[in-house]
């Protein structure tokens, strides 16, 4: 049975009623699912997730923001939220990607301004994660699996009792493309699924996709999560939409095209079934 | 205005930009010409005198700009100056830029718009200005007579000789303001050199000196940097747009920096608050902090079906 908390999502205002602080929740089949969308965070709460994180934070961060699955009977809970995502991202410079006018940028610089060699403390500034969510503390742990998750159940139009999408960061990576981690959830009556979705393009350099479904059936109490990576560089995707005759550049902005292109680069299947 | 196809009436034009409708091609065409007219006769640092209304990021959210207005006073009763990110990202760019050109033009002394990173070729192309264009007008022509005139917009306006008032920030090649003065700035925004750092560098209030960005490109200045430039130039305080603020504001370097962002719940979904800083006769800064207009809400679909992320999200069979 499905019981529904009413709340007032906020509506897109900039200020924050109490009542609006609520988290849209639903109760089916013994699962409890909850989402929180609220502003951007001020300077001070930026400053001290920066501090903890020890990296920059991205232009548009959703640190209150979350999507939440639980199932009480038997403690087991899995949330999505910015702080845990950016902690994954890589802090030491390791990965670290170059905007594509870097080389002529460098190159003009060298005779003028040598002595500036110092590098803001260098990370991933393309905030890319390969986070699979957050586990909730003594939570039962996902075991790998081959089990796919029914596709074909989840094409039937069964109606769908909540639907949420949360964004919780995004970077325009100084107009160089864009960095986006958001989730976006459906419960219906015997299934929910929950994808999470990190998309990076870098202009002219490189288009990274990488997905974390998590898929719960209510009846067997058993969780699926998928996770796939995929990624391709710019110009080769811009080739193979070259024989198209749609607009290329609204094209290289949408994720679910580019995500029928991309080859896959990594991919993990894991699985747990809960105690009643 | 002399110049213009006699048809053209600027206040009209205005009376008809504030009920949000469009002009015809021609009239763009004509406008732009007449403002690359006036604005190429503009220094590259324009001095100014308070009191003045300062007006950050507005990325195309025009009802945003209508409300900035109604706050703060409606052109010539305020004078304005402008930090320039006109368009991309918001539904209205054409709109709000086009409006700001006529102001500029029916009373030029009265109002200043400086050149932010978005008024480029380059950037109006991936970020919403190009594409928008097209919708609007069925072709690419006023986006050309548009990104034509933008490389004529100023780079930086000085008020009362005390304000040092630029899109992004400082540069390592730019010690004093004289040497602003002598950039050749009619063109396309380079990646690179003094004139990039003026509308993209940001500043870093960790640090005292100029750093790389680890993107490779760009660079952030710090404390000492701001203190210098202030010093050597004579002036008591830097103001920028550029980065989103939630609070709308953000003042640094112990009152030496400010910034203004002036689009309130970005890009329709971000649920900031904005401000513009009203500067009074005797060099007061006052921030007037706003929230999103509500005429923004009559568009909320439009603006769903464009970013796809809102509160009320589309619901759909997703795999």
């Amino acid at each position: 049975m499905a019981s529904r908390t009413p709340a007032a999502p906020p509506r897109g205002h900039a200020s924050v009623s109490p009542e609006t602080k609520k988290p849209q929740q639903i109760s089916v089949g013994g699962f409890r699912i909850s989402t929180q969308k609220l502003p951007i965070l001020k300077a001070d709460p930026i400053d001290e997730m920066t501090k903890k994180l020890g990296i920059q934070v991205p232009e548009m961060i959703f640190g209150d923001n979350f999507v939440c699955i639980e199932h009480p009977p038997s403690g087991w809970g899995i949330n999505f939220n910015a702080f845990d995502a950016l902690d994954l991202v890589d802090k030491t410079g390791q990965s670290m990607l170059q905007v594509a006018y870097s080389k002529e940028w460098q190159q003009s610089r060298e005779k003028t301004h040598d002595g500036i060699k110092e590098v803001v403390k260098p990370f991933d500034w393309s905030y890319s994660t390969d986070y699979k969510g957050t586990l909730s503390p003594n939570a039962r742990p996902f075991e790998e699996t081959t089990k796919p998750i029914p596709i074909e159940l989840l094409k039937r139009p069964d109606p769908i009792l909540f639907f949420d999408e949360v964004v919780l960061y995004e970077d325009e990576l100084a107009d160089n493309g864009i960095a986006m981690l958001s989730c976006k959830i459906r419960v219906m009556p015997e299934r929910l699924l929950l994808l999470t979705r990190f998309f990076m393009r870098l202009d002219n350099v490189l288009i990274r996709l990488r997905d974390t479904r998590v898929y719960v059936d209510f009846e067997k109490k058993e969780v699926i999560r998928e996770y796939q990576s995929k990624e391709c560089e710019y110009e080769k995707v811009r080739q193979m939409l070259a024989g198209t005759r749609d607009d290329i550049p609204a094209l290289m902005r949408d994720a679910n095209r580019l995500s029928e292109l991309l080859p896959v680069v990594d991919k993990k299947s894991e699985c747990v079934t809960l105690d009643s | 205005m002399p110049g213009l196809p006699r048809t053209i009436d600027l206040d009209e034009c205005i009376e008809r930009l504030y009920r949000k409708e469009l002009l015809a091609e021609s009239v763009i065409e004509a406008i732009c010409a007449k403002a690359k007219e006036l604005l190429m006769k503009e220094s590259n640092v324009v001095h100014i005198q308070a009191p003045v209304t300062v007006v950050g990021d507005i990325h195309g959210q025009f009802f945003d700009l209508l409300e900035i207005f109604r706050i703060g006073g409606f052109c010539p009763n305020t004078n304005y100056l402008f930090l320039g990110d006109y368009v991309d990202r918001g539904l209205f760019s054409v709109e709000t830029i086009t409006l700001l050109i006529c102001l500029k033009l029916r009373y030029p002394q009265r109002v200043h718009l400086i050149r932010g990173n978005h008024e480029s070729r380059g950037v109006t192309q991936s970020y919403g200005f190009y594409t928008e264009c097209a919708r609007k007008y069925g072709n690419a022509n006023v986006w050309h007579y548009f990104t034509d005139m933008f490389d004529y917009l100023t780079l930086s306006v000085v008020i009362n000789d005390e304000i040092f008032c630029v899109h992004g920030g400082l540069s390592p090649s730019i010690h004093s303001i004289d040497q602003i003065k002598i950039l050749d700035r009619y063109r396309e925004i380079p990646h690179e050199g003094p004139m990039a750092d003026l509308v993209w560098s940001d500043p870093d209030p960790d640090r005292d000196e100029f750093s790389l960005s680890p993107r490779g490109a760009g660079y952030t200045f710090g404390a000492q940097v701001v203190r210098k430039f202030l010093e050597v130039n004579n002036m008591s305080h830097i103001l920028r747009a550029h980065q989103l603020c939630n609070e709308g504001y953000q003042v640094l370097f112990d009152d030496r920096l400010s910034t203004v962002w002036s689009a309130p719940n970005y890009c329709y979904r971000c649920g900031n608050l904005a401000s513009v800083l009203e500067v009074g006769d005797k060099m007061q800064r006052y921030f007037n902090i706003f929230d999103a207009a509500p005429e923004n809400d009559v568009h909320r679909s439009e603006q769903q079906a464009q970013q796809n992320r809102d509160s009320q999200p589309t619901i759909d069979y997703f795999l």
